[in-house]
């Protein structure tokens, strides 16, 4: 793609500017609540580009530091959710509890920043 | 998913007398697992004001043992008679309409939309009312005799948390949260549960409200023979206080919704047994969340409130998270 082309983050937000300000506000009904949900998922979208490589990299980091060795995020979070159902980590662990919480706030900071307060 | 108004009109002159002239279609909001469309029709002299409720074909989420067609039909005639506000059933689609499976019933004006039942100013005088009344609905939803509605499956709080298991299982992606919640329920299960009647999906949004407060329950396909404090605990899930500040609802509290129950049913509501089917509802929730979005993941073509709610799975295990952990 050449370095002229608008890229998607630009594409996303005109599309999202002209569903919310433009189309929505002559809408009403199925349609209205339809285009509402639309530009929703466009802003998730448009979250998700700018947030989740900082993201994934911050996981993987504290999943490390639970877990005591290193791994791709994946993979560790696929052994931490094995250790939880069979009991070798207790469900009141604090550091868990921690891990497992920061890491619900910041998949909400792209899917739904609202539910957080922010 | 399209409806033909030919076909339409026919099956009301069918069961309900010619000539079934339709008027006023539209396509109502929302329904990401059936369509529901409000209508007018002609029978005899008189213009029906009508609502038409259609299954859709390959809806996602544990569908084994919905309540549709004639059995909901059925449930929602049985709710009738023990006092329930529910859809008055007009007739059921059988197989000579060539429309699927539905029912038409007659139409409740009010308002349906979970987040102006909260905020609304015209509901401003009848919403501190409103968990008390739900309190009093549930009792007697929970008062249907089982033997009216032989169809009704058991779901009793050991099979709910095999059954979500079960599909956790199924897909195995290993979520930490996910498997954080169906621990705690499992050792938090309720001892000695009664069993009634329960309607499964009782939320605001599943709710049509007036000035003169809620006028009819919806949404009964969820139902099922169970704890009768899921209902209770359903009802107070984060989800459906869409935005409102308080926690039966979005639009009364706690006590209200207890309180009432209890002078309603003369059974004494302990408060952790309801929280529990609270939390247990913010795990049913996120795996519904989940099952919905494995449906439209790479290859797959979904409408996009489907997509939307396949986003939707963080939300309530934070909620999770936040009630066990005494932050609300």
């Amino acid at each position: 793609m050449p370095a002229t082309a608008p890229e998607p983050e630009v594409i996303l937000a005109a599309a999202i500017d002209y569903l919310e300000r433009e189309l929505l506000p002559t809408l009403s009904g199925y349609h209205r609540f339809q285009t509402r949900v639309t530009a929703n998922v466009l802003a998730q979208v448009r979250r998700e580009l700018a947030l989740a490589p900082l993201q994934e990299n911050r996981e993987r980091g504290r999943l490390e530091a639970l877990l005591g060795h290193s791994g791709d995020r994946d993979s560790l979070s696929r052994e931490l959710a094995r250790r939880i159902r069979s009991g070798s980590i207790a469900i009141d662990d604090a550091a868990l509890l921690d891990h497992v919480r920061q890491s619900l706030v910041e998949a909400l900071r792209i899917s739904n920043p609202k539910w957080i307060g922010e | 998913m399209s409806l033909e108004v030919p076909k339409l009109a026919a099956a009301v002159a069918r069961h309900l007398g010619p000539p079934g002239e339709i008027s006023a279609l539209s396509r109502l909001t929302g329904g990401a697992t059936k369509s529901t469309w409000s209508f007018d029709a002609l029978v005899g002299g008189e213009r029906l004001a009508l609502i038409l409720q259609l299954a859709a074909a390959g809806a996602a989420g544990p569908t084994a043992g919905l309540v549709r067609g004639s059995n909901d039909a059925a449930l929602m005639r049985a709710a009738e008679r023990a006092g329930v506000p529910a859809p008055r059933v007009r007739f059921v689609l059988d197989a000579d309409d060539a429309i699927g499976e539905g029912h038409a019933t007659d139409r409740v004006d009010g308002e349906t939309l979970g987040k102006k039942i909260v905020s609304d100013p015209r509901l401003a005088a009848v919403r501190p009312r409103l968990a008390a009344q739900c309190g009093e609905i549930l009792a007697a939803i929970h008062r249907i005799e089982a033997s009216e509605v032989p169809f009704l499956s058991a779901q009793g709080p050991t099979q709910q948390l095999a059954l979500y298991r079960g599909l956790v299982d199924h897909f195995d992606h290993g979520i930490p949260a996910v498997e954080l919640g169906l621990r705690w329920v499992a050792e938090n299960l309720p001892a000695h549960p009664r069993t009634t009647v329960v309607h499964g999906d009782f939320r605001n949004g599943n709710l049509i409200v007036g000035e003169d407060g809620v006028r009819c329950v919806l949404d009964w396909e969820l139902a099922q023979l169970g704890d009768p404090m899921a209902d209770l605990g359903w009802l107070c899930v984060k989800t459906w206080r869409f935005g409102g500040a308080l926690a039966v609802g979005g639009f009364g509290r706690r006590e209200d919704l207890f309180e009432a129950y209890e002078k309603a049913s003369g059974v004494v509501v302990d408060p952790v047994h309801v929280r529990f089917w609270e939390a247990f509802g913010c795990i049913k929730w996120s795996i519904m969340c989940m099952l919905k979005g494995l449906g439209h993941r790479r290859g797959a073509r979904g409408n996009v409130e489907a997509v939307a709610i396949g986003r939707r799975i963080e939300e309530p295990l934070l909620d999770f998270l936040d009630l066990v952990t005494g932050r609300e």
